[in-house]
């Protein structure tokens, strides 16, 4: 296993060198004020008995006083500021993983699940903030406050300092030890409440196909079995928890009973005084803390350190795109495909593929599933690159066009048009604050489709999975998106589902305008949809089986495409 | 309900068990009481101001056996509480699940899912935390007058001075709860804001690329990621400020004592066994003092908890909830028998049926609606104009007001009355549950295999299913993920088939179809004609031209009704309707 790179982590600490040093100063002396106020009390003690002389015993008490809401101010202020630090550098580097990974290959993004990489953008770097929030205010803090109180305790008296090392080391040990257990029992339960809360929210989302299909008691007999379950891992996972609880109070109250003991050993052999004893015992229930959060802390480290291993490996990954910083022309945009291979998986898609279409031509590309349709406009986009030729758009080649220029000059509607639970303008603009809504509104009115989104509202707000907005809406949407691009070149995903007749009509009007000027491929699943094409390419294994005029291919009974229209089986 | 009247009734499920618990919970907060006095009592046999003379090692080995003792107390009170937790909470969700799913009556849940949710999870949690501080509250009140009493006993004067700054714990911790709670409730949101928004942007990671959007979604989630800084900061922040007034109390009640007793400490009024057993218990009061402030803030919010649970669960009496005598969450539930249908369907009739959404808003208005045997019946409109609502008030699924009869005699309860063998519905957004394709479309009826491939065939789901990996045994995923959105929508119609219902009323079922497989779908209903019924909500061509009769919706009333001849004729509405069609089909 390599060793995880803490020093790159802390490097995000670099821009709040003040904070950081400011919180070390704080922790130190917040330590002192700790360690001082049980010395008062042993001194109070002792200057009542008369063992050691002192000129006011009140003053003691106020000192007493100032010492302990000191200690405590330093400590709530060594919190604040470790969590501020600690977020501050966290945020940084969730957004540079964020930026990292967006630009990632979609080759790495269709084999990791969007729950992974929440998990590696907020729950490894969150066990990261807590490494240097945590680290710095609690294991520093406590590890400081325990070699505190055990160098004091040698000072005053070797016996005692034995006594309290002894003590110390052995509860460390075993609460690292049980630890562990705790920890495994508490991802249980998380995982076992996930299923029970997943049955019970599907069944409320569910509730009305449940009520009218008579379903409520098949439902209420699968809720045993879950929640029998739930109970039986959630008792052993808290039992678990429970054992740790009692094996940590049996040990710190040890502790006292062994303070306790050897307080009354040591004064009755006239070693040490009676204050020195107290102290014993004061300092005895100190390092309870600093012991649990040592121990705590050791586990929370061993979880950043998983965190940042896999944040290292991360960033290790890079994009294999090539790039290169020529520009696009402006206006529609030819396309020409120069012998171009591709295949994925290892499985070959492509071989030696050409193919050119003229700048402002409308093509509709169909084809059996698994020809090579999506390929192609996938290559046109590049999402994927070729593995040998080239494809140029407006005579240049694409390898040498960076994304920003590419995505500028590209428009791509999906089939499934994706949505944020944000605002409709956010989801417009992809959350571009600096497009303003005059301009926003004008382009869409331009397009025909002002009274749409003057009856939606740009601050409408989307829920996830766009719930709120039809499924038309959405395709309105995703055809709106790309009118505030304005693209040279417009790539086309039919959606296979049908929409409302209201929405359906309005989408016509809006994909005449989408289309003037522009060059235009569809890939299409519906005849009727080709009603708008000048050309049509038919793709099977890889290659353009045919192409020509839409009328003429329709009106030759020999030509591929009009078997396949007459088949009714050709556009899925 | 008072939150008082909740914990009796919950401290009445399995109540020898609660008096249990309480009662080693008691001597588990109640014990330390004895250790200060015994810190004490050693203390003066150290200092020599005992006035009783006993040996300080005896002392020493009764700490030692109460102390060690106590955790025996701890463990048994762990596990006896442990289990008491767990059943009660499981039973109180499985009420509300119950209400929700069967209980008489309709059912509109207004909050979100995830309100709905985290009602199930927090607030029957709320509600416990309640019922155990009675469990806890015995001991803390024990320590609490036995410390004070010993103190007192020493120095009545002084302990009448020191409750100050420990009641001033009690009443700051009370008033800053609830501010704590909000803020660490702000501080979750923001957090679920910033995973939400992680998910979102790696679930749509190639829409983002092809928009080129990178920059700007980023921008968006360093917003997002500052704000949930913030509101980590201010949650921080009060946590820490409480913190420190807890043990500031604690620290100020110490220095009184050191301060008023300086003239006096080491003479037999105040001995230095008498200074340590106050050191030793301060601290342990300024907890004590802080934990029933708790108590107060812990009291209101399970009166909130508890009013949002019945929130939740529409209408449910709080005894439905609470109910201690109904089947325990362990138990298998009674199998339902189906109603019994002597009586054939003839005729259903809807008559003036009205709806008002919550808000005031008209839903339906004075809807006359008849469906006889054999009939296929079509409810069309644009979109907005209550189609769907017709269903769902008829389902008994939405209240309404106004008369709906079965066979001539009105039904009292449309939600318990409209279910298989009567009716199945399928509505337009149909829901799948995380479990096998098989028991997504039997329901938990028993249903034989050619049922169930007969069913799969009128849904046209059969090709569908050979491709499955483990046909009828594929697991759909959570809510169905695992199918495209038209499997989803022909497993819900196969469910409806299924159920082998005299009518079947359904909501637009060839949204998410192609129109060969729509086609298909509509051949294998009409073939079944004879038989069955149909009420369907659909602005498709080929349903408008089989219907029977066709109720044009608009604006939440029966705008025109008719065959589609009669409205073509009569409704330019329906005309707009049907030439939308018309350019779409035939383009």
């Amino acid at each position: 296993m390599p060793a995880p790179d803490y020093r790159s982590t802390l490097e995000y600490l670099r821009p709040f060198r003040g904070r950081v040093l400011l919180l070390a100063a704080v922790l130190i002396a917040g330590i002192g004020f700790q360690l001082g106020a049980p010395l008062i009390l042993r001194r109070f003690i002792d200057a009542a008995l008369g063992v050691v002389a002192v000129e006011s015993l009140a003053t003691l008490g106020v000192l007493y006083l100032a010492l302990a809401i000191g200690n405590q101010l330093l400590s709530a202020v060594a919190s604040y500021l470790g969590a501020d630090v600690g977020w501050r550098a966290t945020n940084e580097l969730r957004a540079d993983m964020a930026e990292h990974l967006i630009g990632l290959d979609m080759s790495y993004h269709t084999s990791t699940t969007p729950g992974e990489l929440i998990e590696r953008v907020d729950g490894d770097v969150t066990a990261v903030s807590q490494f240097i929030a945590r680290f710095m205010v609690k294991l520093l803090g406590s590890g400081l406050l325990l070699v505190g109180v055990l160098v004091v305790s040698w000072m005053t008296d070797v016996r005692m300092g034995l006594g309290i090392t002894a003590y110390v080391m052995v509860v460390l040990v075993l609460l690292l030890r049980m630890r562990s257990m705790a920890v495994s029992a508490a991802e249980e339960e998380r995982e076992t409440s996930a299923q029970l809360y997943g049955f019970i929210e599907e069944r409320l989302a569910g509730i009305e196909d449940i009520r009218a299909n008579g379903g409520g008691a098949a439902s209420m007999a699968s809720f045993v079995p879950v929640s029998t379950d739930f109970f039986s891992r959630t008792r052993a996972a808290w039992r678990k928890r429970a054992q740790f609880w009692v094996a940590s109070n049996t040990a710190f109250w040890s502790g006292d009973i062994i303070a306790l003991a050897l307080g009354v050993a040591l004064v009755t052999a006239d070693a040490v005084t009676v204050g020195t004893a107290f102290l014993l015992l004061q300092y005895t229930q100190l390092v309870r803390v600093p012991i649990e959060q040592v121990s705590q802390e050791f586990q929370e480290l061993q979880k950043a350190a998983g965190g940042i291993l896999r944040i290292d490996g991360i960033r290790r990954l890079a994009s294999s795109m090539r790039t290169g910083s020529a520009k696009l022309p402006e206006g529609a945009l030819s396309v020409r495909f120069g012998d171009v291979g591709f295949s994925y998986d290892d499985t070959p898609i492509l071989s030696g593929l050409d193919l050119e279409i003229e700048a402002g031509t409308t093509v509709g590309v169909v084809g059996r599933t698994g020809g090579g349709k999506t390929t192609i406009t996938r290559l046109i986009s590049r999402l994927y690159q070729p593995v040998s030729g080239f494809v140029e758009l407006g005579g240049v080649r694409l390898d040498r066009v960076s994304e920003t220029e590419l995505r500028r000059h590209v428009g791509v509607v999906t089939q499934d048009v994706q949505l944020f639970a944000a605002s409709v303008r956010d989801n417009l603009t992809y959350f571009d604050t600096s497009r303003s809504d005059s301009e926003i509104l004008e382009i869409l009115h331009g397009a025909g489709l002002g009274d749409w989104i003057d009856a939606l509202g740009l601050d409408s707000v989307v829920g996830a999975d766009g719930a709120g907005l039809s499924a038309g809406e959405s395709q309105l949407l995703a055809f709106a998106r790309v009118f505030l691009q304005s693209p040279g070149l417009v790539l086309l995903d039919e959606p296979s589902s049908r929409l409302d007749p209201a929405t359906e009509s309005l989408l016509a009007t809006a994909t005449e305008r989408l289309f003037s000027g522009r060059t235009v491929i569809i890939v299409a699943h519906r005849l009727d949809t080709l009603r708008v094409v000048d050309e049509i390419m038919v793709i099977s294994d890889g290659a353009v089986l045919e192409r020509g005029a839409r009328d003429v291919l329709l009106g030759d009974p020999e030509s591929a495409f009009s078997a396949m229209v007459a088949a009714g089986e050709a556009l899925t | 309900m008072s939150s008082f009247a909740i914990v009796l009734e919950l401290m009445r499920y399995r109540p020898w068990r609660f008096v249990a618990s309480a009662a080693l919970w008691s001597l588990m907060h109640g014990s330390p009481v004895v250790f200060g006095y015994l810190i004490g009592r050693i203390f003066d046999e150290l200092s020599g101001g005992a006035t009783v003379e006993s040996n300080p090692w005896v002392l020493v080995v009764v700490f030692a056996a109460i102390a060690l003792g106590r955790n025996v107390v701890l463990w048994f009170g762990e596990i006896i509480w442990i289990d008491h937790w767990l059943e009660q909470s499981l039973q109180l969700r499985r009420n509300m699940l119950r209400w929700l799913l069967e209980a008489p009556g309709s059912r509109v849940i207004e909050m979100s899912t995830g309100g709905s949710i985290s009602t199930f999870r927090d607030d029957v949690d709320d509600v416990m935390e309640y019922l155990e501080s009675y469990v806890d509250g015995g001991g803390f009140i024990i320590f609490g007058l036995g410390a004070l009493g010993v103190m007192a006993s020493i120095d009545a004067g002084l302990t009448l001075v020191l409750l100050v700054p420990l009641l001033l714990t009690l009443v700051l911790t009370q008033a800053l709860v609830p501010e704590i709670r909000r803020r660490r409730r702000e501080m979750r949101f923001a957090t679920e804001t910033v995973t939400g928004f992680v998910g979102e942007m790696f679930g749509s990671v190639q829409a983002v690329k092809l928009a080129g959007a990178r920059s700007s979604m980023l921008t968006h989630f360093r917003a997002l990621n500052e704000h949930r800084r913030k509101k980590a900061l201010r949650d921080t922040f009060l946590t820490e400020a409480l913190r420190s007034i807890n043990v500031n109390m604690a620290s100020i009640a110490v220095a009184i004592t050191l301060i008023a007793v300086s003239g006096r400490v080491g003479s037999p009024e105040f001995t230095i066994g008498d200074l340590t057993v106050f050191l030793t218990y301060l601290p342990r009061l300024a907890g004590n003092m802080a934990w029933i402030g708790n108590i107060f803030a812990q009291h209101r919010r399970a009166g909130i908890a508890f009013e949002r649970i019945q929130t939740v669960t529409v209408d449910a009496p709080p005894q439905a909830i609470l109910d201690r005598s109904a089947v325990q969450f362990s138990q298998k539930p009674p199998d339902v028998t189906p109603p019994d249908i002597a009586d054939h369907f003839e005729t259903l009739e809807l008559l003036g049926v009205v709806y008002t959404h919550p808000d005031g808003a008209v839903g339906l208005r004075d809807i006359d609606l008849v469906v006889s045997r054999g009939e296929f019946v079509v409810i069309t409109g644009k979109i907005g104009s209550g189609k769907s609502l017709v269903l769902r008030g008829m389902l008994g699924l939405v209240p309404t007001v106004g008369e709906i009869r079965w066979n001539g005699r009105p039904v009292e309860d449309p939600a318990s009355f409209f279910i298989p063998p009567r009716t199945a519905y399928t509505p337009q957004v149909p829901r799948l549950f995380s479990d096998t394709l098989a028991n997504n479309i039997s329901f938990g009826r028993p249903v034989t295999g050619r049922e169930l491939m007969r069913a799969a065939r009128l849904a046209v789901l059969e090709d569908d299913v050979d491709r499955l990996e483990h046909g009828y045994e594929t697991m759909v995923g959570a809510r169905g993920v695992k199918l495209s959105g038209g499997q989803m929508q022909r497993s819900a119609a196969a469910r409806m088939f299924a159920t082998q219902a005299e009518l079947l009323v359904f909501d637009d079922l060839s949204s998410a179809l192609d129109v060969e497989t729509e086609a298909r779908l509509w051949e294998g209903i009409f073939a079944g004609r004879s038989e069955v019924t149909s009420l369907v909500v659909s602005h498709r061509r080929p349903a408008l031209r089989r219907a029977d009769r066709i109720y044009l919706m608009e604006g939440g009333r029966v705008a025109a009704s008719g065959t589609l001849d009669e409205l073509l004729e009569s409704s330019s509405l329906m005309r707009e309707l049907w030439t939308a069609g018309d350019e779409r089909e035939s383009r």
